[in-house]
């Protein structure tokens, strides 16, 4: 096994069919006496979390963000606590922290699409300018919103919407309580509502007449 | 629809990458593994590996990355998230087999030997467990933005002033606040707008997070520094530490030095040591006329790295040969991406001093609003 996945990898990387089998945790504990083994974990891992740090950084920080959470993970990998089949939590903890050093961009690109009603995050995949009309007013506010969330709720939101985890899983990755990430998404949550309160987001709102 | 689904809606047309989208980051990790292979294991493996690193290196992403990684190496952190283990992630993987440029080690000696010389003549602080060891330091880093849809550029500049523990993990004690200094522009490119609009003022302390992955040896607070041989021999023997057969030993221990003199302090004896040891790595040149991030000119000590393009310097006084800070310059414009002598990142160890307790950090309970 390892001698075909290391033969794909150095092709480039397309898509493990013989990495399933084995758990994050096994090909963890694989790749201390084989190091090639960990490249499964990013097959496994790269494109959820690469999508998650793309929708809060953009591309271009996105990329680096990405990169430097496998290398943290790969140097990191003695530590992984084998009792934890997914390394999904453990990457999208490393992940978060990472996107926390962006924090400025993050929060300046939020800004942008609060003032104006452009992205420059989904800017370069979206060319649907009349979908992007009807919405303007609510993207508009959950920008605001956002922006305005401290790190921490902002990151316990992101991680249990955009990337999809638990709570569990999320306190896990933020290496919190349970009842922490519950609390900081319900602050969260109301921020977010109270932002919106104002509109009704089935329908176009007045913001697009004049914004 | 609630509140959640609308959060879930925001930008969901980001798509979901295909691995070919993936491929400048794949080739970082693959890199990475295979210098670990390449220093850890028989050559039949390395001979393996070798191919990819090889084959990342000519796709050029790389030079890009390792300044990200230089960059993140200085940056105490905007945002205070601490990365002490990344330092040479990246860095350290991507250097020169080959040294092409042995400069006269005359020269070299002649710096860090003087280092060495007047490091006993200084006052030297007595820092104790249970205190804190108090750096002040000015960065200074370019920092990419999208702007009208193309990139521009511009130099970041921060002071921050870092509480670290003489004993243990900066991650387990440490505190920092950092001040945002105005921008300046990146040579030869006007001011972005979006460099104006940062947040000013002296933040409030906060605590130094991160991940700290590096060997117990590697540790770099005061009590374990202390322990280390004061002979240069033994220095020499520390910098090289499980390095045996790595093709990149002689940059890895480069990065050594500045990490036990960067935002770290020791006893004159090991500080002596080191400067002489530092002397005898390979590759080392001397640079006249550096200036590190506040403007103190002096004189530099530096290694190439050939496959970034860049020069990696640390910076004394001309005069009394003490430490003023490092920074890394463009030498290479097709791998640095900057002309060459471009200034990448640069810090200024303006102050270490000992204080028995660091500021207080408020707890990061959650509370509503901010």
């Amino acid at each position: 096994m390892s001698e075909t996945s290391r033969a794909r990898t150095g092709a480039g990387g397309t898509s493990p069919t013989d990495e399933v089998e084995a758990d994050d945790a096994s090909l963890i504990g694989r790749s201390l006496r084989e190091p090639e083994a960990f490249a499964a974990i990013f097959h496994r891992h790269a494109p959820d979390i690469k999508r998650y740090v793309v929708r809060r950084l953009g591309a271009d920080a996105g990329e680096d963000v990405v990169a430097d959470t496998f290398l943290v993970a790969f140097r990191g990998r003695k530590g992984y606590d084998p009792s934890r089949p997914s390394a999904r939590p453990w990457l999208y903890g490393i992940a978060t922290n990472l996107i926390r050093r962006h924090k400025r961009v993050e929060v300046r690109q939020l800004r942008v699409l609060e003032r104006t009603g452009v992205d420059p995050v989904t800017a370069p995949f979206t060319e649907r300018s009349d979908e992007r009309l009807s919405a303007d007013a609510v993207r508009r506010r959950l920008a605001a919103a956002l922006a305005r969330l401290p790190a921490g709720h902002r990151d316990a939101l992101l991680l249990v919407t955009w990337g999809g985890l638990t709570y569990p899983e999320a306190a896990q990755a933020m290496d919190v309580p349970v009842g922490t990430i519950r609390s900081r998404v319900n602050r969260a949550r109301g921020k977010v509502r109270e932002e919106l309160g104002g509109i009704d987001p089935t329908s176009v709102s007045e913001e697009t007449f004049h914004g | 629809m609630d509140e959640m689904t609308q959060v879930n809606r925001l930008r969901c047309e980001v798509p979901r990458p295909d691995p070919a989208e993936l491929r400048a980051e794949e080739s970082r990790l693959l890199a990475e593994i295979a210098a670990f292979s390449a220093a850890s294991t028989p050559t039949a493996r390395a001979a393996q590996t070798a191919p990819a690193v090889r084959g990342a290196l000519r796709s050029g992403v790389l030079a890009r990355n390792l300044r990200l990684s230089l960059r993140t190496s200085l940056a105490v952190g905007a945002g205070a998230a601490l990365v002490v283990g990344l330092g040479f992630v990246g860095a350290d993987s991507y250097l020169q087999r080959e040294r092409t440029v042995q400069m006269a080690p005359v020269a070299v000696s002649a710096v860090l030997q003087r280092a060495a010389d007047t490091v006993s003549l200084r006052d030297e602080l007595r820092p104790r467990p249970g205190q804190f060891l108090v750096y002040e330091l000015q960065v200074m880093f370019p920092v990419k933005l999208k702007e009208g849809g193309k990139d521009v550029r511009y130099l970041d500049r921060s002071r921050f002033k870092v509480w670290l523990p003489v004993e243990g993990s900066s991650l387990d004690g440490g505190v920092m606040t950092s001040e945002h200094l105005e921008p300046r522009p990146f040579p030869g490119e006007p001011l972005p707008a979006g460099a104006e609009r940062r947040e000013g003022g002296v933040g409030a302390p906060s605590k130094l997070t991160g991940y700290d992955i590096r060997p117990d040896h590697q540790r770099t607070d005061y009590v374990s520094l202390s322990r280390l041989p004061t002979d240069p021999e033994g220095m020499r023997e520390h910098l090289y530490r499980g390095l045996g057969g790595d093709p990149l030993a002689d940059y890895k221990a480069w990065g050594s030095v500045g990490s036990m003199i960067t935002r770290a302090y020791m006893p004159s004896a090991q500080r002596a040591a080191l400067f002489r040891a530092a002397g005898t790595i390979p590759g080392v040149e001397t640079v006249d006329g550096a200036e590190d991030a506040a403007g103190r000119k002096g004189v530099a000590v530096a290694m190439v790295n050939r496959l970034g393009g860049v020069r990696h310097e640390y910076i004394f006084d001309p005069a009394t040969y003490m430490y003023l800070g490092e920074r890394v310059v463009a030498v290479d414009e097709s791998r640095a991406g900057a002309p060459e002598s471009t200034l990448l990142s640069s810090t200024a160890q303006l102050k270490v001093e000992v204080a028995d307790r660091a500021p207080e950090v408020a707890a990061p309970t959650p509370t509503p609003g901010q």
